[in-house]
């Protein structure tokens, strides 16, 4: 077994916004090491402030104070700009709303991060991913002419098209029926095995964290335990 | 790499309708400068060309020592038409008889601009004659007051000529001919043998120019150490009737499309606002996705460049057709008509352009490619806030687009300080009356109250719609009624039935016999003026210089001169007393002076005024000081004499009549009957003054027309920058159990009630404005508009209502479960 290469690294970090007249704190004394090709979920309640840690471990936002590395670059040293290159490079999303662009097919939702980062072929590679996400019959439809389901599929493959270290999902399946989350989730999971991705997950849904290798359980800004050593404890699943 | 994503973006976003608002309301400010400054140009050319028709030339310069020859030689390097005129008066004899004559001698290519028509007959004005040499063409009246025929003999100084036929018609011939001598025209060439002109003799030289106006200005403006104080350039007359319409169609065109282009940038400033709202999702999925700020801002700055590269270029090709289709409906209207293409108003449209979608939508959209990549993650993205910004570079660009079409920095300044504090004064108000809505939304029935309550809670957002909604049917309402004020103004200069038809030098005789002839045919009379000729002497004792001066150049022309004398008891009707008092009953050698006049020669009330009459001298003083409205085509005097003075001199007497088209034929009757009345026919210049103001009448609909499509585009804009936020309420309601009819009904109500505030706000600035514009701009009287109380309110409920039901109804049609279904995906 080779050595775990440690990929996001998150050293004390604390996130506070002003608000008129007071300060309020959101994250604190977050500590967190995720190696290469793991899979790794946040759970916690809604306001518990996982979404808000997902968006600085992805280099969308900055910590107030804190160390964070993604991918052996320090993010809370980079400008908006280099992060946004980083992310073009090295991170993929999946949303809970989809977020797909609505002016554009679906094959060109999936082409535009490959596109936006400059890479070759970019097209033969979308038409694959979409075929491998079940959709090639739907690559002009657009957006809205698609159910919530097909949406997210397609948003799964924009994910993948750059062959991301990092793959960064946020309740990708809380806007859909379950049969139809199950479906995405198995669809997430099996591109993520193949492309060796390292993943990160934010959800409230306990069955879906469970598929993770590890679980950290957010509450009240703060990281309260690594759940992967209590995963037998029914009490907290379902 | 991004320019493909930007192109593909652009293309998807046009077919989604996306950009067609802003699109469109570039396109139409860009049609509105192009169409309006190319029109109001052709009809200006055209106008300008029908004046020329009046002074038979482009330009005149007129001397009275001699022809300017140096201006002569820039005229031909320049390559200017021209032509000479010499005018003088003199004796006419005809064997023993002899008659004072107004002689105007004129040179080949007279006129360069209008008609001359010579007849060889007195009695038929139809055989058509040409000036030459040795040949005099007379005023039909010289015919009987010397007794001849046509081929007759006749003296004028030492040469002998010939009675070839009459004047029928001469373009310049004045318009203030009223008792001044018959006329005679000759050649140019035969003057010299009459030896008539001697040093010192009275003689009006004119040297006239024809071609295009940009040299005529240079001829004008690089030749001015060429001029002595003896040569003026004759402008047109701007006193006219004709003169005032077409300065007034002017300012108004330009004002009123100012108001249309300032909608129409409104309407791209809430697009583009509502363009980057609703594009700020993609910004922030694209940023996460990798996309810098710089080059999210290439990408949708390229949008806004292509968007003004297409408005402009259907904007410039349909506003250049709108012009050639106004010049061809001119060239109907006037033959002649000589088109210029110019390329002024292309260049002002794409100015105009340039600085809506740069002050006005490059804004928005630069903020838009600013939105942080961390909006992804949050649920309801901020919305974007008010930009102070966005509100500065607007107001900048409306005061430079004002500038740009007043071209003049005080008006211009004037008129944007004052909406500014409109619309201060509408954010104050509707915030008032937004809050207001509370306590009145009590006890009505639960659809009103949800509509009140929605006014109330978007209240800032309410405010400015409020003010766009003003303003928008503000400037409608403004130009409808300034419009049809200002044609009723020109119509009421020239009536219906106006006298068309003056008689001049009618004796005592003719008095009785003329006013027989008026009962007979059913023709009325206007009052009979009596008049004299004569001179001012002196003021206050102290005698007029006979030559004029460099510093008074004036001074000769206006009382060296004969004038036309008249006495009456009471004030003629387009007269008004500016000072002083008009004479009573025992007033006693007074005089009343035209205020101009008074103006020129400094006279003042009190002054005594030396007159020679017939060769008598008698004084008068000045009690009053009037002022005289010269667009009326009435009899006007310069001095009117106090009754007593005039007892016992010989009078000549004017009158005026109105006759129809058909009845010419009464016209030679007359002629016939009053051999030695002169009959002088208004009917054209009437005709054309009908002409103008029907042409500016067809651009001030075209106008009206355009400025209510940009209005309809400010709304259409406001109503779309709405719609999301309203869909989520929708969705909500519907969730919660609303009736689809009870939502329509309340949206209904919330539209209604913005209009009928949007309106009342409307009509009160459009009555504050039209007074001040009345007064300030056009010189109209004021009157309060009671139409305007009415159809604004109503223009206001019905137009926001039904343009706002016309946008939200693909969202009353929609399922809950639909609705719901978008709202989460926003």
């Amino acid at each position: 077994m080779k050595t775990p290469i440690p990929h996001i690294v998150a050293k004390d970090v604390v996130k506070t916004v002003q608000l008129t007249g007071s300060e309020l704190t959101i994250l604190q004394d977050i500590h967190l090491t995720i190696n290469q090709g793991a899979t790794v979920a946040i759970v916690g309640a809604s306001g518990s402030g996982k979404s808000t840690l997902l968006g600085i471990l992805a280099g969308l936002d900055l910590a107030s104070s804190g160390e964070v590395y993604l991918a052996g670059q320090p993010l809370h040293k980079l400008s908006e700009d280099e992060r946004a290159e980083l992310r073009a490079r090295s991170v993929g999303f999946v949303f809970q709303s989809f977020l797909l662009l609505p002016s554009l097919t679906a094959l060109e939702n999936v082409t535009l991060p490959a596109e936006l980062a400059g890479m070759p072929d970019a097209r033969a590679r979308g038409l694959e991913l979409l075929a491998q996400v079940g959709l090639s019959h739907r690559a002009d439809f657009f957006p809205n002419q698609m159910s919530g389901g097909e949406q997210q599929r397609v948003a799964i493959a924009r994910a993948f098209i750059t062959k991301p270290a990092v793959l960064f999902a946020d309740e990708p399946s809380a806007n859909l029926d379950s049969a139809t989350g199950e479906k995405i989730e198995d669809l997430l999971f099996e591109l993520n095995e193949q492309q060796g991705t390292t993943l990160v997950l934010v959800t409230h849904n306990h069955e879906l964290a469970q598929r993770c290798q590890y679980r950290f359980q957010m509450h009240a800004g703060r990281l309260a335990a690594d759940l992967t050593q209590t995963t037998e404890d029914k009490r907290h699943v379902g | 790499m991004w320019g493909k994503i930007a192109w593909r973006l652009f293309w998807r976003e046009l077919s989604r309708g996306e950009l067609w608002v802003i699109a469109f309301s570039l396109f139409l400010a860009v049609l509105t400068v192009v169409s309006l400054s190319g029109i109001t140009e052709s009809v200006r050319s055209a106008l300008y060309q029908r004046s020329a028709n009046f002074i038979a030339a482009d330009k005149i310069l007129r001397s009275s020592i001699g022809f300017n020859e140096q201006i002569q030689q820039k005229a031909d390097e320049l390559q200017l038409q021209s032509s000479r005129q010499v005018q003088f008066n003199s004796m006419l004899f005809a064997k023993d008889l002899m008659q004072l004559v107004s002689v105007k001698a004129v040179s080949r290519g007279y006129p360069l601009r209008g008609e001359l028509k010579l007849s060889s007959s007195v009695a038929d004005p139809s055989l058509v004659a040409a000036l030459q040499p040795n040949q005099l063409y007379l005023e039909s009246r010289l015919y009987s007051l010397l007794n001849i025929k046509v081929g007759d003999s006749l003296e004028l100084g030492e040469k002998e000529f010939i009675a070839a036929g009459v004047i029928v018609a001469e373009p310049d011939a004045p318009l203030s001919v009223f008792g001044s001598s018959p006329r005679i025209l000759m050649h140019l060439d035969d003057v010299a043998a009459t030896g008539i002109i001697q040093p010192g003799s009275r003689i009006t030289y004119r040297l006239m120019f024809a071609g295009s106006q940009q040299d005529l200005e240079l001829l004008e403006t690089q030749n001015k150490e060429q001029l002595g104080p003896q040569d003026r350039w004759q402008k047109m007359d701007r006193e006219s009737a004709i003169g005032g319409a077409l300065d007034r169609s002017e300012r108004f065109l330009l004002l009123s499309g100012l108001l249309g282009i300032v909608l129409a940038a409104c309407a791209a400033a809430v697009a583009a606002n509502r363009y980057s709202q609703r594009h700020a999702r993609s910004v922030a999925v694209m940023k996460a996705l990798g996309a810098t700020t710089t080059l999210s801002r290439k990408i949708y700055g390229s949008h806004l460049l292509f968007v003004v590269i297409f408005s402009v270029g259907f904007g410039l090709v349909a506003g250049q057709l709108l012009v050639q289709l106004s010049q061809w409906g001119v060239a109907l209207w006037m033959p002649d008509y000589l088109a210029e293409f110019s390329v002024r108003p292309l260049g002002l449209g794409v100015l105009t352009a340039a600085i809506c979608a740069v002050l006005f939508s490059a804004r928005p959209l630069w903020r838009l490619a600013a939105v942080p990549a961390l909006n992804v993650l949050r649920e309801k993205p901020d919305q974007m806030k008010f930009d102070p910004v966005h509100l500065i570079s607007g107001s900048v660009a409306i005061w430079l687009l004002m500038w740009l079409f007043s071209g003049d920095l005080w008006i211009s300044s004037w008129l944007f300080v004052l909406c500014l504090v409109f619309a201060a004064l509408l954010m104050g108000f509707a915030a008032v009356m937004v809050r207001v809505a509370k306590p009145m939304a009590a006890g009505q029935s639960s659809a009103l109250r949800l509509a009140l309550a929605n006014l109330r809670r978007r209240l800032w957002p309410n405010a400015f719609q409020l003010i766009t909604f003003s303003l928008a049917l503000f400037l409608t309402l403004l130009l409808y009624f300034l419009r049809s004020e200002l044609l009723d103004q020109w119509q009421q200069q020239v009536p219906e039935g106006a006298p068309n038809q003056f008689l001049v030098n009618l004796t005592e005789q003719d008095k009785t016999s003329l006013q027989q002839l008026a009962i007979q045919h059913n023709l009325e009379l206007t009052e009979f003026y009596p008049m004299v000729n004569g001179r001012v002497l002196a003021v206050n004792g102290e005698n007029f210089a006979d030559e004029a001066t460099k510093e008074k150049p004036e001074q000769r022309q206006g009382v060296g001169r004969e004038l036309n004398l008249t006495w009456l008891n009471r004030i003629p009707d387009n007269n008004e007393v500016e000072s002083g008092q008009w004479f009573s009953a025992d007033s006693k050698a007074e005089v009343s002076v035209e205020s101009q006049m008074a103006e020129r020669l400094a006279l003042k009330l009190g002054d005594k005024l030396q007159f020679s009459v017939g060769g008598q001298v008698f004084d008068a003083t000045i009690t009053s000081i009037r002022k005289v409205d010269w667009n009326s085509l009435q009899p006007n005097f310069y001095m009117v004499l106090s009754p007593d003075l005039m007892q016992g001199f010989p009078a000549t007497y004017i009158t005026a009549f109105y006759l129809n088209m058909s009845e010419q034929e009464l016209l030679n009757q007359i002629v016939r009957q009053f051999p030695t009345v002169s009959l002088i026919s208004v009917d054209t210049i009437l005709k054309q003054v009908n002409d103008i103001i029907s042409q500016v009448s067809v651009a001030l609909t075209f106008i009206l027309i355009l400025v209510f499509a940009s209005a309809v585009l400010v709304l259409v804009a406001q109503v779309q920058a709405t719609l999301e936020q309203r869909e989520q309420e929708l969705a909500i309601l519907r969730t919660l159990g609303a009736k689809s009819a009870f939502l329509k009904a309340a949206l209904l109500y919330e539209f209604a009630a913005l209009g009928a505030l949007a309106g009342l706000f409307a009509t009160i600035l459009a009555e504050v404005l039209l007074a001040v514009v009345q007064q300030q701009f056009f010189d109209l009287p004021y009157q309060p508009h009671w139409n305007l109380w009415w159809l604004g309110p109503v223009l206001g409920v019905a137009l926001v209502t039904v343009l706002g039901a016309w946008q939200v109804r693909q969202l009353l049609k929609m399922s809950g479960s639909t609705l719901l279904r978008r709202a989460l995906q926003n």
